[in-house]
């Protein structure tokens, strides 16, 4: 009775996933196409610009992951057994702020007309603009990179900081008492006993990160496009076929992000056992 | 020290990391004219202010269509959060290992992907095109994080006492609503501030599901900031996340009273 609501919810996020595959398999009565084929995932697959598409969005999402878990954990760590609060409240402000407008911080700072490229200038560092490394619309996506990270650094700190906080000041303290240096219950104690709360956020920004369009978008080149970006363009162009095709990308995007949290899942469960953590 | 040192070091350098932007926001946004390659405008100008309020989109106008959704869904969300975490939390039934991990699928499946295959779905039953439906796929991103909170708190708070009420005589509805409801009142708070900011800054599912017919303030900033006027996308920037940061502050002010008067 209580589930109820969120059972709906489920059914719609079910029926979603399915109205994505049923149309990649080039079901869409509405077209007029009813005939069940995989031709739209081969053509898609056997599309370099797919692949290339997929490439880009992999180490977007990897690479933010990445350093997002890294260093959100490093300021988590600072955070750890600090009284104050101010530091609590500015750390979430970032969440507060939607990622379109972290494109324009990026735009306003990063860019090759940007607050930094002038500061270059004014140093006498560059003599002209374009000297300035481009790190906006280019094929690496570094300042769709950025974007996550300004945004997903303090996502990680404050979404592990409940957990480590009681682990700290518990028996990471206790280690220290009984002789651990800090840095050495930190990597032996605190961080092991974290690591669950670590990878939970880690796998949450790297499936946003793969999936998700505004970043790549206002901060991306024309060619190689972000996978999201690429569906998107397929979806809403006007020719037949490009529907199907199109959602042969969102079928893929979507298997590749469920598998790879299935993989992660399964991964963290074996390290735990074997480390004998509590995870 | 050098423990002390270095996690001060490390909060320095996140805080300038975090505010040094959000600075050059607010200069962007009252520039008249900044040209390359000068470190300060050259003059300042309200264009961008009364371009707010006289453009296309006229922000008043924008604040109360974004702020009814994300209010709706909030609430909805957090609803949906209460009973979920009631439910997996506080009884015992089959497949409620299922429920706990089916809690947080939605964040595990991508919005780009949701918000275009819910569409065929929506234009059925006549949702595409609609705040209703808007509302209904900014609900299930929401969700699992009103859930999380909701659970967290459920946990904590516990049935002890509202069984004490109902051996006191009183029914189990009253026994909830008086008893446990407030004590789960600072959960409700995070619940409904998590779920307003999430539905806030929807842009994607907006623009498929509302087939832009539902304005966002989401919806209008990308424009801005694609046809590269840092101005103007400075200034719906600053409306957007002051407004959001507005209804934070609320949040936490009311959260930070129900704290002080349990105590």
């Amino acid at each position: 009775m209580l589930l109820f609501p969120f059972v709906l919810i489920l059914t719609l996020v079910a029926a979603s996933c399915c109205s994505v595959l049923a149309q990649s398999f080039g079901y869409i009565p509405a077209f007029g196409l009813t005939k069940i084929t995989l031709s739209y995932y081969i053509d898609v697959m056997t599309n370099p610009d797919f692949l290339r598409s997929l490439g880009i969005s992999l180490r977007i999402a990897g690479c933010s992951a990445v350093l997002s878990a890294i260093l959100g954990t490093l300021v988590c760590a600072a955070l750890v057994r600090r009284r104050g609060t101010t530091a609590l409240y500015l750390i979430r402000v970032p969440i507060l702020v939607p990622h379109a407008v972290a494109a324009v911080f990026m735009i306003t700072l990063f860019s090759q007309t940007g607050l930094f490229a002038r500061l270059a200038y004014t140093l006498g560092w560059i003599s002209d603009s374009c000297q300035f490394p481009q790190l906006l619309y280019t094929s690496g996506y570094g300042g769709a990179i950025l974007a996550y990270l300004w945004k997903e650094i303090p996502f990680v700190a404050y979404f592990v900081l409940a957990l480590m906080s009681g682990v700290s000041e518990t028996l990471g303290e206790a280690a220290e008492n009984l002789g651990a240096s800090p840095l050495r219950s930190f990597f032996l104690i605190t961080l092991p006993l974290s690591m669950s709360a670590i990878c939970k956020a880690f796998l949450i920004i790297f499936i946003f990160a793969f999936g998700s369009y505004e970043l790549p978008m206002l901060l991306g080149v024309t060619y190689p496009k972000a996978l999201p970006v690429q569906a998107y363009l397929a979806y809403t162009a006007p020719e037949l076929r490009s529907r199907p095709a199109a959602m042969a990308m969102y079928g893929l995007i979507l298997v590749v992000s469920v598998l790879l949290s299935a993989l992660f899942n399964a991964a963290v469960r074996r390290l735990s056992h074997g480390t004998g953590g509590a995870a | 020290m050098r423990r002390r040192v270095f996690a001060r070091l490390v909060l320095a350098v996140t805080a300038v990391c975090i505010l040094f932007p959000m600075t050059v926001l607010l200069v962007w946004s009252v520039t008249g004219r900044w040209p390359w390659p000068l470190l300060a405008p050259e003059n300042y100008s309200l264009r961008t202010i009364r371009e707010l309020f006289h453009g296309s989109a006229s922000l008043p106008r924008l604040l109360l269509s974004s702020c009814m959704l994300a209010s709706t869904v909030a609430v909805l969300g957090t609803f949906v959060g209460i009973l979920t975490a009631r439910s997996t939390e506080l009884y015992n039934f089959h497949g409620r290992e299922l429920a706990r991990r089916c809690a947080l699928l939605p964040m595990l499946i991508p919005g780009t992907v949701f918000a275009v295959g819910i569409q065929i779905t929506l234009l059925r039953i006549g949702l595409a095109d609609t705040a209703a439906g808007v509302v209904l796929v900014h609900l299930v991103v929401a969700v699992p994080y009103c859930i999380t909170i909701m659970a967290d708190m459920t946990r904590a708070v516990g049935t002890a006492y509202e069984e004490e009420a109902m051996v006191l005589g009183a029914g189990p509805l009253r026994a909830f609503f008086s008893v446990t409801l407030p004590r789960l009142v600072p959960g409700i708070l995070s619940s409904l501030s998590m779920g307003f900011i999430l539905s806030y800054s929807q842009y994607f599912t907006t623009l498929i599901v509302g087939g832009g017919r539902i304005k966002t303030l989401a919806l209008v900033l990308i424009p801005y900031i694609q046809s590269g006027d840092r101005a103007l996308s400075s200034v719906y920037s600053v409306a957007f996340v002051g407004s959001a940061l507005l209804v934070f502050s609320v949040f936490e002010f009311l959260l930070r009273q129900t704290r002080l008067d349990s105590r």
